[in-house]
């Protein structure tokens, strides 16, 4: 191990790229594009480093602590378990990949946009790997405001509606979710502790159950809201809808998944009594998220707004997951976090491709693209496999999980579930079969003569999630290792609480 | 009166010579050299705030206890030059392009800070009526500034005769506490409320006439017409100078005066906070024009302040009941410097004087000068309480406050009137950013000073944001001393 401090530097080193941009001329778009990769790879291969993470060793490691605002008692303490390692990996290859995929498509205010999006990638790894509650409210508040500027600048037409939505509903649910870490760090320190916002301080508290159920409800908001869990999904098909694609693959390859970690890192274990009581309820609402999501996507006409709404019945699965409490349905979540984020990931940047040569996402206008642009169908055709969970790709491995880790939790849900597994498989093909089979429509044939395969530019881009969404259906060892401890703390927790006994829901 | 007395009172003196200084050297300056009144009233301010410097810690009652210089009034000093400076730098440009006199205007501004001062400091209700007067004339005179303006007169008069109302009530209520407690001293009335239905007149007056000075809701009218009328940075002066001194008032009248009776009274601030902050918040979503829109939300910014004031009022544990001042005197300096430094921003795209701060001046902002409309977004998104700003850590004050004095409903108001607030904060953003500029473009003031002061003032927002350890400590060292 060395003296480097390894975690600030994967998660700074984004920031000294901004730093430069700022210095950079405007028009010269080449330099912009060339500092925004290097520092975005920086980033990725400092996070290279933390493959290093011995899942038998400390809980935390690569830790970072020095005192910030000693006045509350707010530190800069930073560490990563194997849950951070792997999402911290998730997100710096994902926006290296969005990153480099922008070179073409982003033509306009070029220098904000690589600015922002490197902002917004110091926002998304500082979530994972804070250990400071208020760190980790600054971090997650960080990532939401380059987010607003992407959709909002860089969007498609109905751009403000769509982003000005997707920030009022966040921000409805963080704030209430400050009040609660607030209110949780209170209590803490009235019983004679020192004011703290300290993660591995605060866990482990007897909350009374009181205010276990108000703070559950307010982090359940904020997280339900970003995950983002039936009914509160209304934002995601607008803001996927009218996101650039670069924004649309951030979106919801690591945006959501702040929401799902945040449920693993900070609901479960700092309220368990009250994430007992909940967890049918939720079970519930992921059921019907599952079920719903699925059933809209059947009936979508735009592509963008299809994978939107798989994406709510995916992250129906993680929240499946993560309340069932026992050690499949958890690791299925988390290796669902990762899978769906390279795949949609993927599935968004596809998207991208015919909709920089068509300006087009209908399905309805597409169809016969098999015969003409043969290697998109074939890279099309394998992240449609994943997404629809076929063994072998990494799809497979979560869904799998979950549904095991259910059918423990109840034999009902795991047959809903399972009905899904069935839908997914009818909406994906449908699409990829109108796509790509159908008889092309006129509208199409208009730009059969223009219409090239993928560039070397896509290529590349897609290459690191081909790798990823093969290797992890393979080999989900190392992934299931590494989270396996984690996961085991969390379940150790929420295992032994009582559920709420000092406080009666109202149901 | 003795030398002790004359010491303790070193930055009023200061600051009486520096208007002195002023005033005559306006008198000799030719015509050409007029900026020159700019730098000799920023400096003489600097050391103003040197000689308050010297008092600190001292903690002294003078000239017979009409005059307290303990270390809260120094931060309220402290804070009042911070934000003078800020209003004499940002003023200039605006002023020199109306061919409005900056003599004039510094003296006014100068002695409107005097009132401030000894608002700040008074430990009797005399002085305390004594040092608001001082505080608000000049304040009605800066409103009806631009006196060829018909907007300016409106809104001067108005201010003037609304805060006339509101000084008359407040006396009312002085001489109702008088005649009941048989005192004028704050250290003296905290029996007021036990004097049955009388005593809660007099309260009740106490606190219109005080939340009346703080554009608190439903004591709010004058706020908008006398904000819009004013010429813009102008504005961004009385919306923090005045409130600063407000809120002065309040934290003597009530936490000193009053704070034992804090259980009577903290149902009636604790509803003014949230009807102040929801009201401001929603009128002010109805806005187009970003300097009336500024003007409301400074009512809801009122509101979170007196959010702090309520928790004091509720807690019982000292250490406590100062996190709520401490959270007053955080968010008034806080929002002192983001406040006035966006109305700045505003008066930046007026110069032509015809535009009146429509949002559509700001539309395209982000590409016709880049580093303007990042410092608004940077203002603005502080305004909404959005990390690592100043105005994220004074909401996170007020929050920590009201949770920790067990009013977490408070606290709870006051996060959704921050997503509310967010929805016409970032409705600025959205028209600087995602907008493309109007065919006729407002011309954007370039005078470097207004530069300067706006670079000095964002950097403020995001170093008190990111850390904001050493004015806590001068603030608690303030507050301790009240509890």
């Amino acid at each position: 191990m060395t003296g480097w401090p390894i975690l600030s530097l994967v998660v700074f080193s984004p920031l000294i790229g901004v730093l430069l941009i700022l210095f950079v001329p405007s028009d010269n778009h080449r330099l912009i594009r060339g500092i925004a990769l290097i520092a975005a790879l920086a980033s990725l291969v400092f996070s290279l480093r933390l493959l290093g993470y011995q899942p038998d060793g400390a809980e935390f490691q690569f830790r970072e602590d020095v005192s910030w605002i000693s006045a509350f008692g707010m530190r800069y303490t930073i560490g990563v378990d194997g849950l951070s390692v792997v999402l911290v990996m998730l997100t710096t290859v994902l926006s290296v990949v969005s990153i480099f995929y922008s070179f073409d498509p982003i033509q306009t205010r070029v220098k904000e946009y690589y600015a922002t999006m490197l902002l917004l990638m110091i926002g998304m790894l500082g979530v994972f790997v804070s250990l400071d509650l208020f760190l980790f409210y600054v971090f997650w508040e960080l990532s939401l405001i380059p987010m607003y500027l992407v959709i909002g600048i860089w969007g498609g037409p109905r751009r403000i509606y769509a982003t000005v939505k997707f920030v009022i509903y966040t921000l409805v649910g963080s704030l209430l979710m400050l009040v609660a870490i607030l209110a949780v760090a209170i209590a803490h320190a009235s019983a004679g502790n020192p004011f703290t916002f300290s993660y591995e301080a605060l866990r482990g508290f007897g909350y009374a159950d009181t205010l276990q159920a108000f703070a559950f409800v307010a982090f359940f908001l904020a997280f339900a809201i970003k995950v983002p869990m039936w009914p509160f999904h209304t934002w995601l098909p607008d803001a996927h809808v009218e996101a650039p694609t670069a924004g649309s693959i951030i979106l919801a390859g690591v945006l959501l998944k702040l929401g799902g970690y945040g449920f693993l890192r900070y609901s479960l274990p700092l309220l368990p009594n009250a994430a007992v009581a909940f967890a049918p309820i939720i079970i519930g609402l992921a059921v019907v998220a599952v079920l719903y999501g699925a059933m809209v996507s059947m009936v979508q006409p735009d592509l963008k707004k299809l994978i939107a709404y798989s994406s709510v019945s995916h992250m129906g699965f993680v929240m499946l997951g993560v309340f069932v409490f026992n050690t499949q349905g958890l690791q299925g979540a988390v290796f669902q976090m990762i899978s769906h984020g390279v795949t949609t990931g993927a599935l968004f940047l596809l998207v991208g491709v015919i909709y920089e040569r068509t300006h087009d996402r209908q399905i309805a206008h597409m169809g016969g693209l098999n015969g003409r642009l043969p290697r998109y169908a074939a890279i099309f055709g394998l992240f449609t496999f994943a997404s629809i969970g076929l063994p072998g790709l990494s799809g497979f491995i979560g869904e799998f999980l979950v549904v095991l880790g259910s059918f423990q939790y109840s034999g009902w849900v795991a047959a809903a579930t399972m009905l899904v597994v069935i839908i997914s498989a009818v909406y994906m093909l449908w699409m990829f079969q109108r796509v790509f089979f159908a008889v092309p429509s006129d509208w199409m044939r208009r730009f059969w003569p223009t219409l090239t395969d993928m560039t070397r530019n896509e290529w590349l881009s897609l290459a690191p999630l081909i790798l990823l969404v093969v290797g992890l259906g393979v080999l989900p060892g190392p992934v299931l290792d590494a989270i396996t401890p984690p996961v085991q703390r969390i379940l150790d927790i929420v295992n032994a609480a009582p559920g709420l006994t000092g406080f009666n829901l109202p149901w | 009166m003795n030398s002790t007395d004359l010491s303790a009172i070193l930055p009023e003196l200061a600051l009486t010579a520096l208007v002195l200084v002023v005033l005559t050297v306006d008198l000799f300056l030719p015509r050409g050299d007029k900026w020159l009144l700019t730098p000799i009233t920023v400096i003489g301010l600097g050391f103003v705030g040197y000689a308050c410097w010297t008092v600190w810690g001292l903690n002294q009652t003078v000239f017979a206890g009409f005059y307290r210089v303990d270390d809260l009034s120094v931060f309220f000093k402290v804070a009042t030059v911070v934000i003078g400076v800020l209003a004499a730098l940002f003023a200039p440009s605006y002023l020199s392009q109306r061919k409005l006199p900056l003599g004039e205007f510094n003296v006014i501004l100068l002695f409107s800070l005097s009132g401030m001062f000894v608002l700040a400091s008074s430990s009797d209700l005399i002085t305390l009526f004594i040092g608001l007067e001082l505080m608000v004339m000049p304040a009605y005179l800066l409103a009806g500034y631009h006196k060829t303006d018909r907007y300016s007169n409106e809104g001067g008069l108005k201010y003037f005769l609304l805060g006339s109302f509101a000084s008359a009530i407040l006396l009312f209520g002085i001489s109702w506490t008088y005649g009941l407690t048989g005192s004028t001293r704050l250290s003296e009335i905290g029996g007021l409320v036990s004097h049955g239905p009388a005593g809660l007149i007099a309260i009740a007056m106490l606190t219109v006439g005080s939340t009346f000075k703080a554009a608190a809701v439903p004591f709010h009218y004058w706020t908008p017409d006398a904000y819009q009328g004013a010429p813009t940075p102008l504005t961004g002066f009385l919306s923090v100078g005045p409130k600063l001194g407000a809120f002065a008032l309040l934290v003597r009248v009530f936490a000193e005066g009053l704070g034992v009776s804090g259980a009577d009274w903290y149902g009636v601030m604790a509803v003014l906070a949230v009807l102040t902050m929801t009201g401001g918040n929603i009128v002010a979503l109805a806005q187009t024009n970003v300097k009336r829109m500024l003007a409301y939300s400074s009512i809801a910014h009122t509101g979170y302040i007196l959010a702090g004031l309520a928790a004091f009022a509720h807690a019982t544990d000292p250490a406590i009941r100062s996190q709520g001042i401490e959270a007053i005197l955080f968010y008034v300096l806080g929002y002192g410097v983001m406040n006035i430094a966006a109305f700045s921003v505003v008066g930046m795209l007026q110069r032509d004087s015809r535009r009146f701060g429509g949002l559509a001046a700001f539309a395209g902002l982000a590409g016709r000068a880049p580093a303007l409309a990042a410092a608004m977004a940077v203002l603005l998104l502080s305004l909404t309480g959005i990390p690592p700003t100043v105005g994220f850590f004074a909401k996170l004050y007020v929050l920590v406050a009201t949770v920790d004095a067990g009013v977490a409903w408070l606290a709870v108001a006051i996060a959704l009137n921050a997503a509310l607030a967010a929805f016409y904060y970032l409705r600025v953003i959205v028209y600087m950013y995602m907008r493309e500029p109007e065919a006729d473009p407002a011309p954007i003031d370039r005078s470097p000073l207004t530069a300067f002061a706006l670079a000095i003032s964002v950097a403020g927002v995001l170093l008190l944001g990111l850390f904001p350890d050493p004015v806590i400590s001068f603030l608690r060292a303030s507050a301790a001393g009240l509890i």
